[in-house]
């Protein structure tokens, strides 16, 4: 075939691509235009996920009526004159591509009046080209309506989610924006029914509140002062840090949950995440990540947004200060201000005298403290040793020999968390939580293969209401989770009606202090958190995800009996190596390898 | 402090009070048993911040004082001492408590009283709505209802026991996630209002080990501001903080009717379930009960399996009186155990409507009691 030009519908529909993803980016795209012509009212529509339509409305600037064809134009903006604004970008939007890609892959029609004019100006756009245009009269500002998404590239469609999944997204699109603009009222409505409404009254925590629930919301931090960065940058700092973080007590299952905004730009990036992550280190249960909404305030010089074309990532000339800005500035408002976890409503000391209470207060303070110095105080040097150490151990420990387990004998217990044995071949160390996950992974796998999983029904049927993802996840996954032993129920558009748990989880001890209601939310979160589009494989993942949901802790003291029926029931496992997701839980040391250590030989 | 008592009864008020000490404390002193001359008797006291417990033992004093002293090490040793009078004596300098027994002899350092959190008493507590129970009576009920309640602190409402007050009566009431128990009684109670209140499950499940033998009533008093309450009983208080909430509405719970109802001999229920326990053990705990109703010629049978995928399998028969239709259904053992138990009766009803609705125990005749069980399912 010769080399040629590509036609410009082609051009255009492969440009689209790239930042038009899903029905989600459309929502991203107008909702950035609508909040860069000043408007103080967003409000977002959408039916069957995004997919029959989408429409963005506001009142901000308007486009001029000469103007309006220009906007459907590729690399058409009013954002950008020359490219040195490129340093010094200020506004959401710049490269002039978005509407010209939404035009490409979908009918749009807009509708827009400046203030200054009497008549608005009404456009239809089909397949990239205008087909007509009127005046018509309109309200101040723009609303973009955009249908069919998709119709004329199946390619896109076919990978499209649930319309569920596709409003979840769409839902936190919404809500992010509402974070980093608090001062603008944002509304969403999905098949008509309103799902979210920020008041646009300038403070976040009322929109935490919006998002979340009070409940959640009182349980947030609010980012003390201005975090700065060096202070060799004049006397301002480089980077400010604000927002809300979780106290210790609150957590969750995966990292969804941290939300990072950079010059009000919601941003998705692993090193600023992890920076979060790491100031709770040594607070939270191993596997479980904080919730955070962190706003970065810095010189748009220092930060480059043009990587991407969905801007989601972002690259700053000096990483290591902002993440160590982040880190410090969550660190410190967590050692000043995180409370005593509370004991759920177990009732209070009645008559402690109060010096007590202040010096437990104190002490508690005093570990906090001591934790924090820990995590800062190791240096780099201390962490490549570290390193070092680990390596050197990975080499030497043995994979345990043969796939079965010989038959062994508990000794005891390490750190609530492993059980140390004695085999024929030397000393093995056991993961309890790692091990009883894989006993009952294979348990219940066995039991759903012959359809004999067994479920508890529950006294008094639960609610479950849902924020859109996750209902969206259930949705996906219902008839699923129904065969491996819940019993699951729509009641009403997100809620559902939880009837039966499947007994593994009903089992003494198994719930370790939530009810079945925050049980489930964790294996949704969970079931989020992989994407596999095998159906068949999808099962086995919700069982895995039961399992690790219902496994014995770390941090859970067990009796010599509870040891040794653990180790009986991995001994009798098919795969007794690795848990369901692959980590190993057994570690051996060979006798030789002891009797070389210590010099025996 | 100068005092004398005898090592019987020193032990026995130990044993008591010693329920309440805080097993893993923050507090040092919560692990200490309070000693205090009290109007010529000496007076032992416990807490752990949830419940307390006071108990008075006779003692000849001579000089009046307080001090706390280690509840494991103190205890030991009187249990280890012979029966014979202890002279105890306190140095109030060195707060160290001297005890001679026979030719045994110990001195054991304290913490200073005033570090103790305030355990109130009847006389301190300062309370209102005085009731009486039956002693025997009352711990019947305890038992009746506290099997029932959450062991694990996700509602911390379920963790407690529902007592409700109305004329002339009392009712308990349990539930954990999976199972409820109910049980009344007319306790003779003359009170104006009627009164609610939920009482943790183990301050209950101590004072029915303490109140074991005792002939006198229980005296019953709730604080004003209804935070805490108190057990009265001869020589000893208890005192427990109460559950602040709504306990879950259990009637809408009760299932209204039944289509069939199967009555058994309790012992030979219990004695089928926990054979079928055996085998159940590994697999959920799972029991399978199969209700054949009775024709002329033959007599109404339950058949109970129990089936473990690994070892095998258990089929038990027993013979039962049926009206309505015959039903499979699956439990869990466990509950059916506890239930079974505690029901009191030589005979016991199930009463049953489908494999998916929850299962009644009821005793057949005797005291008014009930116990839901959600059945389990198997999934196909």
């Amino acid at each position: 075939m010769p080399i040629r030009l590509l036609p410009p519908d082609v051009a255009g529909k492969i440009a689209a691509g790239e930042v038009v993803e899903r029905p989600a980016s459309v929502v991203k795209e107008l909702v950035e235009n609508s909040i860069d012509a000043g408007a103080a009212e967003v409000r977002v529509e959408i039916r069957e996920g995004g997919q029959r339509l989408i429409r963005v409305g506001d009142n901000g600037r308007g486009i001029p009526e000469d103007e309006v064809a220009l906007a459907f134009a590729r690399h058409a903006t009013s954002k950008l004159t020359d490219v040195s604004d490129l340093d010094q970008i200020e506004t959401l939007g710049f490269r002039g591509e978005a509407l010209a890609s939404i035009a490409a892959v979908s009918q749009v029609t807009l509708l827009s009046r400046p203030r200054e004019q009497a008549v608005g100006q009404h456009l239809r756009v089909e397949g990239g080209q205008v087909v007509r245009q009127e005046g018509r009269g309109s309200p101040a500002g723009t609303v973009v309506t955009v249908e069919h998404l998709f119709r004329n590239v199946p390619a896109r469609l076919k990978f499209l989610r649930q319309p569920q999944t596709e409003a979840g997204h769409i839902h936190s699109i919404v809500t992010n924006y509402a974070l980093a603009y608090p001062g603008i009222r944002f509304s969403l409505t999905s098949d008509e029914r309103l799902v979210f409404q920020s008041s646009g009254n300038g403070q976040l925590y009322d929109v935490l509140i919006a998002i979340y629930g009070l409940d959640l919301a009182e349980q947030l931090l609010e980012i003390e002062g201005a975090g700065n960065g060096q202070e060799t940058e004049a006397s301002h700092p480089a980077v400010a840090v604000s927002g809300f973080v979780s106290t210790p007590a609150l957590h969750r299952a995966n990292r969804r949950y941290i939300t990072l905004f950079v010059n009000r730009r919601w941003i998705q990036d692993n090193s600023l995440s992890h920076a979060v992550a790491q100031a709770y280190h040594g607070m939270l249960p191993v596997g479980r990540h904080p919730l955070a909404v962190v706003l970065l305030d810095m010189d748009p010089t220092e930060v480059d947004v043009n990587v991407h074309p969905t801007k989601r990532e972002v690259r700053f000339r000096n990483g290591r200060l902002v993440f160590g800005a982040v880190q410090r500035a969550v660190r410190r408002t967590l050692v000043e201000q995180a409370p005593v976890p509370s004991l759920g409503q177990r009732p209070q000391s009645w008559i402690v005298p109060d010096q007590f209470a202040a010096a437990r207060d104190w002490q508690r303070r005093q570990a906090l403290m001591a934790a924090g110095r820990d995590a800062a105080g190791r240096d780099a040097a201390d962490d490549a040793q570290l390193a070092l150490e680990l390596r050197r151990a990975q080499g030497e420990l043995q994979p345990v020999g043969p796939v079965r387990l010989p038959l062994l004998r508990v000794v005891g217990q390490v750190g609530q968390t492993y059980v140390v044995a004695e085999g024929p071949q030397g000393m093995y160390l056991i993961d309890q939580h790692a091990a009883h996950e894989r006993v009952l992974y294979e348990r219940m796998l066995a039991d759903h293969n012959e359809q004999e999983v067994t479920s508890q029904t529950l006294l008094e049927p639960a609610t479950l209401d849902l924020d859109p993802m996750l209902s969206g996840v259930l949705g996906e996954h219902l008839a699923s989770l129904n065969r491996v032993g819940f019993a699951l129920e729509p009641f009403g558009r997100s809620s559902y009606l939880l009837r039966a748990i499947p007994s593994i989880l009903a089992a003494q001890g198994a719930m370790a202090g939530s009810d079945a209601r925050e049980i489930m939310v964790d294996i949704l979160e969970m079931l989020q958190q992989g994407d596999d589009p095998l159906a068949d494989r999808a099962e086995e993942r919700l069982i895995a995800a039961v399992c690790k949901r219902a496994a014995v802790k770390a941090g859970q003291t067990l009796s010599a009996e509870e040891m040794q029926q653990l180790v009986r029931q991995l001994e009798q496992c098919e795969s007794p190596r690795t848990c369901p997701h692959g980590r190993p839980t057994v570690l051996h040391f060979s006798a030789q390898q002891l009797e070389k250590e210590f010099g025996r030989r | 402090m100068k005092i004398s008592c005898l090592q019987e009864n020193l032990a026995r008020g130990l044993s008591t009070v010693g329920r309440a000490v805080a097993a893993r404390s923050t507090l040092p002193v919560l692990s200490n048993i309070l000693f205090e001359t009290d109007e010529g008797r000496l007076r032992l006291a416990a807490t752990n911040l949830e419940i307390g417990i006071s108990s008075w033992i006779g003692a000849r004093v001579e000089e009046e004082g307080r001090i706390t002293v280690p509840a494991r090490l103190l205890t030991e040793f009187v249990n280890s001492l012979p029966p014979a009078p202890i002279d105890i004596e306190l140095a109030e300098r060195t707060q160290t408590l001297n005890l001679k027994c026979a030719r045994y002899e110990a001195n054991i350092k304290g913490i200073d009283a005033s570090e103790f959190p305030e355990v109130p008493t009847a006389e301190t507590i300062g309370g209102r709505n005085n009731l009486h129970l039956e002693a025997d009576n009352f711990r019947q009920m305890i038992e009746q209802a506290v099997f029932a309640a959450a062991t694990d602190e996700s509602r911390p409402i379920l963790t407690g026991v529902l007592a409700k007050f109305h004329q002339g009566g009392l009712t308990l009431a349990a539930a954990d996630g999976f199972r409820l128990a109910v049980t009344s009684a007319d306790v003779g109670v003359d009170l104006d209002e009627s009164a609610k209140v939920i009482i943790p499950a183990r301050a209950l499940s101590e004072l029915a080990r303490i109140s074991d033998g005792e002939e006198d009533d229980i005296e019953l008093i709730i604080t004003p501001n209804r935070n805490q309450i108190l057990f009265h009983l001869g020589n000893t208080d208890v005192v427990s903080q109460l559950i602040d909430g709504n306990f879950p509405d259990y009637n809408q719970i009760v299932p209204k009717a039944h289509s069939t109802r199967t009555i058994l001999g309790t012992q030979d229920l219990l004695k089928a379930v926990k054979v079928a326990f055996l085998f159940a053990r590994d697999a959920a705990n799972i029991i399978r009960f199969n209700i054949v109703p009775g024709s002329e010629l033959s007599p109404g049978q339950l058949v109970i399996t129990g089936t473990s995928a690994e070892y095998g399998d258990n089929v038990s028969e027993i013979d039962a009186s049926i009206e309505g239709e015959g039903i499979e259904i699956a439990f869990n053992a466990r509950y059916m155990i506890d239930a079974l138990t505690v029901v009191g009766t030589n005979e016991v009803a199930l009463e049953t409507s489908t494999a998916s609705s929850p299962g009644v125990i009821r005793p057949v005749g005797g005291t008014d009691f009930l116990c839901v069980i959600m059945p389990m399912h198997i999934t196909r």
